[in-house]
């Protein structure tokens, strides 16, 4: 749960996991940068205080497990890779060049993420089963499936919410990144949810929900929340901004499939507070 | 079968702790040896299939060996995307066990009976697709499977039609096909799969004395030069799978006979349709012109008249 969290040099900036999530999406000329943008402030703070990686080796036996089960946010955990070290200015550069190994969407393939998603629903079970695992071998990792909101629409979460709570996997944590929004529309106009929290603590889970770009409060919910005793699973709902961070894409649904020009490059990097390239 | 794969599950995972057992709350009684001997690597997962195997994918990523247990319909078939994206893509150790294949729900109707499967199946890459034709083919196919250390499916046809092997078989190469019965050089070949393996042998016995019957645990991976040298050696081929025409074993040996020894192969298969009526086994088999009389007319009109009497008269 906690030490080795970081190589010395990683701060996990914010502003600089967006910058280089706009590096990614230029270079490549790829769509879904606002669902990476939402996701930003939660990975930051797993990977600065909670994820274990022996020696920074992102297959290290022991390791906690960061499940991306909403793929199509995959450059911010590539940002969080390339401060880890596990990719270099290569791989940020050449996104999408023919050849590269790195995808639009989480590839297990590529040694940081655990799980091949976007076909949504996935991810969470397979997180489900390796909490399951790590309960059958009484070891100490954690789990963590991130999801979307949209992606709750996908009957394999409410399936494998039945399995945690009923077999007690006290290691497992969902994180919903609720931004309100999913391909076509916002969520209340597609399916509409709810309310997230009640739902998950009806399927027993210990759920809160918190501000999901505070990383101050971000990181004092997921210690609560792990301090609920090892009973019951967690679910973390982070309300956030689609396109946190760069003003003319937040809440614009639009984004989800819009590519970056130049121009529109040039303003999202000024707007995350560096110096017009 | 049903003992024997009950035994051998047991036997598997006595040598091994990290053999787990995951069902989709199917297998009444099934598993009570299991159950008794490793009460804690039992897991009902409920009635949820891609959970189930979201799950699997997440306990063989973590060092355990899980075996995977549903009716056919529903395992591989409904939850091909999970198998393909969570277990195949990632060569996953997991064993995917699906009973019923074919018609063996034949009261039940359309959504407890598959004749896809082995389409489904075969077209994923990296997941080898075993059927058993008895208790002996099975016992070897599930070691095999947990030798292998890969996705495998195994479909579990009807399995009640009897042995076609007279005692246990010796762990074959996988991909190699056994050879049941001898016939003549330069006969027919029957290459048949699962339940059909024992009509095969009937219809050899009683009308075609001179058939080889082949039986065809392993449809993927298949050994190619095998399958090519029935093809050279034999007047015509007759595939045999209750499973349908599109996809399966008959459509297997007609893509290797195509590309190596080009020959004549008559599919004996389900047709591209559902079952209309519900019934006995037999009734359905019937149905579907999968019985031994409908078999036995199929092969004579189709192929008799045009190339194995007219051969035997040129001889």
């Amino acid at each position: 749960m906690k030490g080795d969290t970081a190589s010395s040099s990683a701060s996990f900036d914010p502003a600089n996991l967006r910058r280089t999530v706009l590096e990614m999406a230029f270079a490549g000329s790829t769509v879904h940068i606002p669902c990476a943008f939402s996701i930003i402030e939660i990975l930051s703070v797993l990977h600065r205080s909670f994820l274990t990686y022996p020696s920074n080796d992102p297959d290290a036996n022991g390791r906690d497990y960061l499940v991306l089960s909403k793929g199509h946010g995959v450059m911010a955990q590539y940002a969080c890779m390339r401060e880890r070290g596990w990719l270099n200015d290569t791989d940020i550069s050449g996104y999408f060049s023919d050849g590269s190994h790195l995808k639009g969407l989480s590839d297990s393939r590529v040694r940081g993420l655990e799980v091949t998603s976007g076909s949504l629903g996935h991810g969470f079970s397979v997180a489900v089963g390796l909490a399951l695992a790590a309960q059958l071998n009484q070891s100490q990792q954690m789990v963590y499936a991130i999801v979307g909101d949209g992606e709750l629409n996908e009957g394999p979460i409410w399936e494998g919410s039945l399995f945690a709570a009923h077999h007690k996997l006290g290691q497992f944590m969902v994180i919903v990144d609720e931004n309100g929004y999913q391909a076509m529309g916002a969520t209340r106009d597609i399916l509409n949810l709810g309310s997230v929290q009640s739902k998950f603590e009806s399927f027993g889970f210990q759920a809160c929900t918190v501000d999901g770009h505070d990383m101050v409060a971000i990181e004092s919910a997921i210690r609560r929340l792990w301090q609920q005793g090892d009973e019951t699973p967690k679910a973390l709902v982070a309300k956030t901004i689609k396109g946190k961070g760069v003003p003319f894409m937040e809440n614009d649904n639009t984004w989800h499939y819009t590519r970056l020009d130049a121009t529109t490059y040039g303003q999202a990097v000024e707007a995350l507070g560096f110096g017009r390239r | 079968m049903r003992a024997t794969f009950s035994d051998t599950l047991v036997r598997i995972a006595a040598q091994d702790s990290r053999v787990l057992l995951l069902t989709g709350d199917h297998g009444y009684s099934l598993f009570d040896a299991f159950r008794r001997s490793f009460p804690q690597r039992y897991i009902n997962a409920g009635v949820a299939e891609q959970n189930m195997v979201g799950m699997a994918a997440g306990l063989a990523r973590a060092g355990f060996r899980p075996f995977v247990y549903g009716l056919s319909a529903f395992i591989p078939v409904r939850v091909l995307e999970q198998i393909k994206l969570d277990v195949a893509h990632d060569n996953l150790p997991v064993v995917f066990i699906g009973d019923g294949a074919g018609f063996v729900y034949s009261h039940l109707g359309t959504s407890h009976q598959a004749t896809e499967d082995i389409a489904c199946t075969r077209a994923v890459p990296q997941l080898a697709v075993f059927s058993p034709a008895d208790r002996y083919e099975l016992s070897m196919c599930m070691e095999q499977a947990y030798a292998m250390h890969k996705p495998v499916y195994v479909r579990l046809g009807k399995a009640d039609r009897g042995d076609v092997h007279a005692g246990p078989v010796p762990a074959k190469a996988i991909g190699e096909l056994f050879r049941i019965r001898g016939g003549t050089r330069g006969g027919l070949a029957m290459v048949a799969t699962g339940s059909l393996v024992r009509t095969a042998v009937s219809l050899a016995e009683a009308d075609f004395e001179d058939a080889t019957v082949w039986s065809a645990p392993f449809l993927k991976p298949m050994n190619v030069d095998q399958v090519a040298d029935i093809c050279e050696s034999s007047q015509a081929v007759v595939t045999l799978e209750e499973h349908s025409i599109y996809g399966g074993l008959g459509s297997l040996i007609s893509e290797i006979s195509t590309a190596t020894r080009p020959t004549r192969i008559l599919r004996v298969g389900v047709q591209d349709r559902f079952s209309l009526h519900c019934g006995s086994y037999e009734y359905l088999l019937r149905e579907h012109e999968l019985d031994f009389e409908s078999i036995r007319r199929k092969i004579s009109e189709t192929i008799l008249p045009s190339e194995r009497y007219v051969q035997r008269a040129a001889n």
